[in-house]
């Protein structure tokens, strides 16, 4: 039986993680084939920069990341106005978190995975340059 | 909003409006002070502090003090005071636990942050969570877990703070001594202190040397070293960093504002504006 609950978070999705063991020929697709731009760079991974890209006809942004093994990462990025709070009522829910919240440059992030082992990456974007 | 929050495991949160001045006080348990608009002066011993929405200030356990507020000056203060339990929880997590902890802070982080009774700028990720915090109690938000897990981000900011603003300045001081390093840094803090509460004073070298218990000549040396400003900068941008809120944020004419952040002359003022932030002052209040 499918059961619905009533929605109390604010996350919606903003970006779709694109991994790649060759950057450069990605990014020309995306570029040059499909007409997505270049709008920034964003770090979501210690050490490691994606790309953001964006077309004019979608709300969601792509980030590629230049990356060699492709498991173990985020398939969906949801952003969320607080993270914190988002972070306690899923998990009161029931929802398993494989990284609770942590800080990056990008802002205040938590991991958690669906039944199947598909992991969701919680994302409240802060400014640090104000 | 006002309202005095003590949770089951004895924190407590404090958020007041309005202001009076309130005799000596004992500070029960280590507490963050925050003023998110006017300003609030504390007098802890011989210190005179003051506190803006751009810094907090932090108070151990035991101190004693007293607050004040400039009349007519409506003044919105938020408090977090830490149980010693819950603060002695965190630090045992901080040090043995939790490795995504320590992350952020890389190896200077593994000695344990002091809480040092000075000003820190509330910028960043601390000033997030405490936004978020007083929001979801200002909606009359009751879950306690909810507010702990605020309060336990706070701790993990102040200590990244720690980090930023202590371990690391003083890895740039050119003395042998870890020990030493530190101490010059404390007392380098007690010097921001007294501009960041002083900033619209004239501020002279000399009084500023000896509110940090150091010579002048070291203090300009060491001042320079840890911070890569000379004290007079670090003064003029904290002044048009405090011009940029009274231009957003009140309605004060532009020559007012001059004054009120200490400088003397409008058009120097206009001129150190501009080069800084590129930008005419009255152009910025206009976008703001």
């Amino acid at each position: 039986m499918l059961v619905t609950v009533k929605t109390i978070y604010q996350m919606k999705l903003k970006y779709i993680p694109v991994y790649t063991a060759d950057f450069d020929s990605q990014l020309n697709f995306y570029t040059q084939k499909l007409g997505f731009k270049v709008t920034g760079t964003m770090t979501f991974h210690e050490g490691r920069e994606s790309t953001v890209i964006r077309s004019d006809k979608l709300n969601v942004a792509l980030l590629v990341t230049n990356n060699d093994s492709l498991s173990d990462k985020s398939n969906i990025i949801l952003n969320t106005a607080d993270c914190l709070n988002d972070y306690h009522k899923l998990k009161t829910a029931g929802v398993f978190f494989c990284k609770s919240p942590a800080y990056l440059p990008a802002g205040l992030v938590a991991e958690f995975m669906d039944p199947a082992g598909n992991r969701f990456m919680l994302l409240e974007e802060r400014n640090y340059n104000e | 909003m006002d309202y005095s929050k003590v949770l089951r495991n004895n924190n407590k949160i404090v958020s007041r409006t309005g202001g009076q001045g309130l005799g000596v006080q004992h500070n029960s348990d280590l507490s963050l002070r925050f003023v998110l608009s006017g300003n609030e002066r504390y007098d802890i011993g011989r210190r005179h502090l003051s506190i803006y929405p751009d810094s907090f200030l932090i108070l151990n356990r035991g101190t004693k003090y007293s607050t004040e507020t400039d009349a007519g000056d409506p003044v919105q203060s938020f408090v977090i005071n830490f149980d010693q339990q819950f603060l002695q929880d965190f630090k045992e997590c901080w040090t043995f636990g939790d490795e995504k902890l320590l992350d952020k802070g890389g190896d200077a982080i593994s000695v344990q942050p002091e809480f040092s009774e000075t000003i820190y700028p509330f910028a960043g990720d601390i000033r997030y969570n405490v936004f978020h915090l007083k929001q979801h109690l200002d909606e009359g938000m009751q879950d306690e877990m909810l507010i702990n897990e605020y309060l336990h981000h706070t701790l993990i900011n102040y200590f990244n703070i720690y980090n930023d603003e202590v371990y690391k300045k003083a890895e740039k001081l050119d003395f042998l001594n870890q020990g030493t390093k530190i101490e010059i840094i404390r007392r380098l803090n007690l010097a921001k202190e007294y501009m960041y509460s002083n900033y619209n004073q004239n501020i002279n070298l000399e009084d500023l040397a000896e509110h940090a218990c150091l010579s002048v000549n070291h203090l300009l040396r060491t001042f320079k070293q840890a911070f890569g400003l000379t004290p007079h900068q670090f003064l003029i941008q904290l002044r048009l960093k405090r011009s940029l809120m009274l231009l957003k944020d009140t309605r004060y004419p532009v020559n007012e504002v001059v004054s009120m952040v200490g400088f003397e002359c409008p058009s120097s003022f206009i001129r150190l504006f501009r080069t800084h932030y590129n930008i005419t002052p009255l152009k910025y209040r206009q976008s703001a």
